[in-house]
């Protein structure tokens, strides 16, 4: 069941045409990457799914109340208040999603530990850039939401700790949780169910990473990404 | 209308603020210290100003005279037998004014008119020592005022209006930052991705600044009626209340400059523009009588106008609810507040561009 599915869409800001007749859908319980060159459209897109741009033309369906509490985002901005410590952050954004005391501290306990963070009493504006990043997946997943949109959550990251982030979207795919993730680390999308490759705002191809680069006899995803650059020059 | 998300985004807010504790003290010391300053450079009345009595009077008349203006704190006098060498202090700048006493019992004054409060103190206090050295037989007679004193000093006047100004800017400057940058840094997105209102994001942040208002509010009446010892005829209750309208008022349009702002640069450059025609057009240094016609009704549509006359009522009047102006006032700032509120809401909402 397709947990959003998009049809024809085109969104732009004034003159700028960015969404230009995009067909996407994303399976319920399943992980989907959004995958392409910054200023193709992806954050657009996002901002879309989120309700925040009208769509100009197309249909878009998701399901669940969103806006709302069925839905977990972390913009490509870190999108956080620095003087706030971590823990403030963590009641902040939880009592938005009507998360009680104590269930607010149970999954900040958590994400601490799943996260590697630092102490929940360190200011978010002294942590390193990765740290602030992981922060910032910490509230996205702290209510945990139905439909997770996730953009460039693994910039910065090192390379174990984003294994681990990976194991635990696909543990919390198979369990129900839709995912969108936008990443330039197109490889790391190999582990996804279904990657969208995005360029001048639509999807060159939408397919399982495998059948992607078994279309172009590819070896990676980013191979097969060029490849479908390149015809799509020519065309 | 999600109370807990209010109550969410305020708490946020007031941990900010709390943690900013430069911007606290400037919160609570700048409205104080702008009164101050406000009470002890404007509306004074002069002292200490020369003059010179040259005295062919009456011998029994003069002698009361005299000792009426040299009683008092408004005039320095020296003597002169000379008309010829008093004008000349005049005209060399020594001098404010002569005071001729004649034969006749009449005075006759000859004035340095270059600054018109001065002249004002000079004559009030001349027309009080005539009053009293012709044993009551003027044929002016001014009745017990019935709203007032009976010399009434600028300052009972300016006060309310610089008490309606120094909440009106506070309470805009306050808000005006409250979140600059957060539309374009994405935090707001996040905000809004978890279904909060705008209405919900303003409310809440009414919430976190409305403790520093009514701190704001207390010490600007305080200093205000202590400090310098301006009566309030009406009741204390009924005035505060009408200067925290009018702070609710300040701080919503405070929101919606800080949803218009790109910068905090940009949010402190577009303070500028409003205060200073609020300052002019709300009849707080001038009556808003004297204005052209043509420029009267924007100063009655101006929330602060209201707000001082209000107050006035309140101080010198000794008005209460019943009053037109204070329910006016009420009334203004209320529909001010909401509309602003409304705009700010609308500008935080409007999709990206």
């Amino acid at each position: 069941m397709a947990a959003i599915s998009v049809k024809g869409l085109v969104r732009g800001y004034g003159p700028i045409q960015v969404l230009q007749g995009l067909d996407m859908a994303v399976d319920e319980g399943s992980i989907y990457g959004l995958l392409g060159p910054s200023g193709c459209g992806k954050t657009t897109l996002l901002k879309v799914i989120l309700g925040f741009l009208e769509p100009e033309s197309g249909t878009l369906n998701v399901n669940g109340e969103i806006p709302g509490s069925d839905v977990g985002y972390a913009p490509q901005e870190i999108a956080l208040y620095p003087d706030l410590s971590i823990a403030e952050t963590m009641r902040f954004h939880g009592r938005l999603h009507g998360m009680k005391a104590e269930q607010i501290l149970s999954r900040q306990a958590w994400l601490i530990d799943f996260l590697d963070l630092p102490e929940p009493s360190r200011p978010v504006g002294k942590l390193s850039g990765g740290q602030k990043r992981r922060v910032s997946l910490a509230v996205a997943l702290l209510h945990e939401p139905n439909l997770l949109l996730l953009d460039e959550p693994t910039v910065g990251v090192d390379p174990e700790l984003r294994a681990r982030i990976w194991n635990h979207l696909q543990e919390i795919a198979s369990s129900g949780t839709t995912i969108v993730i936008t990443t330039h680390y197109i490889d790391e999308a190999g582990k996804a169910n279904r990657v969208g490759l995005m360029r001048d705002g639509v999807l060159l191809a939408e397919d399982t990473p495998q059948s992607v680069m078994e279309s172009q006899s590819s070896s990676s995803l980013e191979e097969a990404f060029l490849a479908l650059c390149r015809r799509e020059v020519k065309a | 209308m999600n109370l807990q998300r209010v109550y969410a985004i305020a708490a946020r807010k007031f941990a900010s603020l709390r943690r900013d504790k430069r911007m606290f003290g400037f919160i609570v010391l700048m409205p104080a210290l702008q009164i101050l300053l406000f009470g002890w450079a404007i509306g004074g009345t002069p002292t200490d100003l020369n003059v010179i009595i040259v005295d062919d009077g009456p011998a029994e008349q003069s002698a009361i005279f005299i000792g009426h203006v040299e009683g008092g704190d408004a005039l320095l006098v020296s003597f002169s037998d000379s008309m010829d060498d008093a004008n000349s202090s005049v005209v060399n700048g020594d001098a404010w004014a002569v005071l001729h006493l004649l034969p006749d019992g009449t005075i006759s004054v000859v004035l340095d008119n270059s600054n018109q409060q001065v002249t004002n103190t000079i004559l009030l206090e001349v027309r009080d020592a005539m009053q009293e050295a012709s044993g009551g037989q003027l044929p002016l007679h001014i009745a017990e005022p019935i709203y007032g004193d009976r010399d009434p000093s600028f300052i009972d006047f300016l006060a309310p209006g610089i008490m309606t100004l120094v909440c009106f800017m506070f309470s805009t400057i306050l808000t005006t930052m409250a979140f600059v940058g957060e539309r374009h840094d994405g935090t707001l997105d996040r905000v809004f991705a978890a279904g909060t209102q705008p209405s919900e994001v303003m409310l809440g942040h009414i919430g976190a600044f409305s403790g520093i208002l009514i701190g704001q509010v207390t010490v600007v009446i305080a200093i205000a009626t202590l400090g310098f010892d301006i009566p309030i005829n009406g009741s204390v209750l009924l005035l505060f209340a009408v200067c925290l309208l009018l702070g609710w008022a300040a701080m919503c349009l405070g929101l919606v400059i800080s949803s218009k702002a790109k910068s905090e640069f940009q949010a402190m450059q577009l303070n500028m523009p409003l205060l200073f025609p609020v300052l002019l057009l709300s009849g707080i240094l001038w009556p808003v009588e004297a204005l052209p016609g043509w420029l009267q009704p924007v100063s009655w549509a101006l929330p602060t106008t209201w707000t001082a006359e209000a107050c006035r009522s309140i101080m010198i009047r000794g008005w209460g609810l019943e009053s037109y102006s204070v329910q006016m006032a009420l009334l203004i700032n209320a529909i001010f507040g909401l509309l602003m509120l409304t705009i700010a809401s609308r500008t935080i909402r409007v999709r990206k561009s």
